[in-house]
């Protein structure tokens, strides 16, 4: 019979960030789709409205993005080892994940990645969140302030390929961005109980199994 | 036979009258379009050959022949506006008097009478009758200048950032008319621009013809960026005057200009809500024009194909105005990209839903 275990995953730190950064995002999205469509969307009434809600909500995602940035990096000291996939996870774990998402939970399987505040995330959420975390994030903050003082830095914007180049590169980053929520939030439910995996980004703490984890270390 | 005569001439009298006005309408249209006052040739007498000698009249009262014979007003000439001019002069020591502007551009002085601005500035301070050109001959950055002169480029930079989001960025790139005037249309004028002095450290500002005319190495400037000589910039040729290495010290600067230039210069309710130019609809940034300086001064336009500044790969690199120059490809791929983010909840979530008995009474064992 399994027994249930509390483990402390998320710190307080990171989960005022990612709900910081969950909110600017959602508003970023939003806003954005209302300064690029403003005939058809107008849900935060005046197009400046729109503008200054973007500009401010971008300013505190870039914001949190580099306090995450220092945390992980220079406080927790855990960031390459959270967020870069080893050898042994690029090589089976990133096969060995998609396989489980895509076959075996739908058989009832148990997922082969279990979490640990030291091993957070399986290979293929390892490998998103860099793709996220060191590409697309960094890139579309820095089209973003690159976009907001066009004329201060302008010289930056040309040595950039122009105006259009970094608008087109930014809509395309945020894109990105928007699709990856949706993933992002529907994989979140996909744990023991839907809300198993979303529950500890707001407490801290996630229920582990006693068995699980002595699977875990006799593998190792 | 004497009556028959007298009867005969009256009769005619209407036609001659007829003949001799259509006479006069069809020799005064050899000008050239958009004045019916015919060609400059003969028309300021010799005026011009003492005031447009620098050296010998000084500045105070030289013409640049150039600029003035590109104006319509070379076309009325000298002696109809300094109509005291004597055959004493300027011996004579008197000083020529000056036509009103009011005699021909009534309405125009009507409608500025009408303005706060009538109190302050008078035609002259804004207009030189010697060098003044149709608002579309001249730069946004020229008619800027002219305000300039009055409200200061700082001063109006704090007052507009009050309210509008990146003003000095707005300030840079729009004539103030574009804003302060009712025009109903608009175009986008597209300029030159060529960095000063050194290409890598160069500030830009409008290349001027001279700088223009030696980079065309004799021919043409057009041929800058009309390659085939048609008088017609298609997307192509835009794109390989954008790409062209050889051009890396050149840019073009889009100005979203208005097709007319009201004397009202007021302060229009609509322009506070920025949806005015940002949502202004797919068929305002259709129109676009290449416009090319001239040694007078003036600036011509060539037009270009219809929708180039939306064009991603071929328009103007610089130019972008938000919401309203989005690309429809990109409009597509950009949705593309999020549908793709459904794929994951939406197939996934459907085979989840079709096999959780699968999965029942197995919720803490994952």
């Amino acid at each position: 019979m399994s027994e249930q275990k509390m483990i402390y995953l998320q710190p307080t730190p990171v989960r005022i960030w990612h709900w910081l950064n969950a909110l600017g995002i959602v508003t970023l999205c939003l806003t954005g789709a209302q300064i690029r469509f403003p005939e058809y969307l107008s849900m935060f009434g005046s197009y400046k409205t729109a503008i200054l809600l973007h500009n401010t909500a971008g300013i505190v995602v870039a914001v949190s993005f580099s306090l995450w940035f220092f945390y992980y990096k220079l406080i927790a000291n855990t960031l390459l080892k959270l967020y870069v996939p080893n050898r042994e996870e690029l090589q089976h774990g990133l096969l060995r994940q998609a396989f489980f998402y895509f076959f075996r939970y739908f058989r009832g399987d148990p997922s082969p990645h279990h979490a640990t505040p030291d091993n957070k995330f399986n290979p293929m959420q390892k490998s998103a969140y860099l793709a996220i975390m060191f590409v697309l994030m960094p890139l579309v903050s820095l089209t973003g302030i690159l976009l907001m003082n066009v004329t201060p830095m302008r010289e930056l914007v040309i040595l950039s390929g122009g105006l259009k180049f970094l608008v087109t590169g930014h809509f395309l980053l945020a894109s990105s961005l928007c699709a990856f929520l949706f993933t992002h939030v529907y994989l979140a439910t996909l744990g023991h109980s839907p809300m198993a995996h979303i529950k500890p980004m707001w407490t801290g703490w996630e229920e582990a199994e006693e068995h699980v984890e002595v699977k875990e270390q006799d593998r190792n | 036979m004497k009556t028959e005569i007298i009867k005969w001439t009256f009769r005619l009298l209407p036609a001659l009258a007829l003949l001799a006005a259509a006479s006069i309408a069809l020799a005064t249209d050899a000008g050239g379009p958009g004045y019916s006052y015919g060609g400059t040739a003969g028309k300021s007498g010799n005026c011009l050959d003492c005031h447009g000698n620098a050296k010998g009249i000084g500045d105070r009262y030289f013409i640049d022949p150039v600029k003035y014979g590109h104006t319509s007003h070379a076309r009325i000439g000298c002696p109809a506006c300094h109509d005291t001019v004597g055959r004493g002069h300027p011996g004579d020591q008197l000083v020529p008097a000056k036509t009103g502007c009011l005699e021909c551009h009534g309405d125009k002085a009507a409608e500025y009478a009408r303005t706060p601005h009538a109190a302050n500035a008078s035609c002259g301070d804004c207009h030189d009758p010697h060098r003044v050109n149709a608002p579309n001959e001249i730069s946004g950055q020229e008619m800027n200048r002219m305000c300039a002169s009055c409200h200061k480029k700082e001063s109006m930079a704090a007052k507009h950032a009050r309210w509008l989001p990146q003003a000095d960025l707005h300030l840079d790139m729009l004539p103030c008319t574009t804003c302060h005037t009712g025009s109903k249309n608009y175009v986008i004028n597209l300029y030159i621009i060529k960095r000063e002095g050194d290409r890598r450290k160069g500030v830009f500002r409008v290349a001027d013809f001279a700088e223009l005319e030696k980079i065309a190495a004799g021919k043409d400037i057009r041929s800058i960026i009309d390659r085939n000589g048609d008088n017609y910039i298609s997307l192509a040729e835009l794109g390989l005057f954008n790409r062209n290495p050889a051009y890396g010290h050149l840019r073009l600067q889009g100005v979203l200009t208005p097709e007319t230039v009201t004397h009202n210069f007021e302060i229009l309710q609509n322009r506070w809500d920025c949806t005015f130019c940002h949502a202004s609809g797919p068929g305002a940034m259709q129109t676009s024009f290449i416009a090319l300086p001239e040694k007078s001064g003036a600036f011509r336009r060539v037009a270009v194909e219809k929708g180039a500044v939306l064009d991603t790969l071929n328009g103007p690199p610089d130019f972008y105005l938000t919401g309203a120059s989005r690309n429809g490809t990109l409009n597509n791929i950009g949705l593309a990209i999020i549908a793709g983010g459904m794929v994951m909840p939406v197939g996934h979530g459907f085979l989840r839903f079709l096999t959780r008995k699968n999965r029942k009474g197995k919720e803490h064992q994952s």
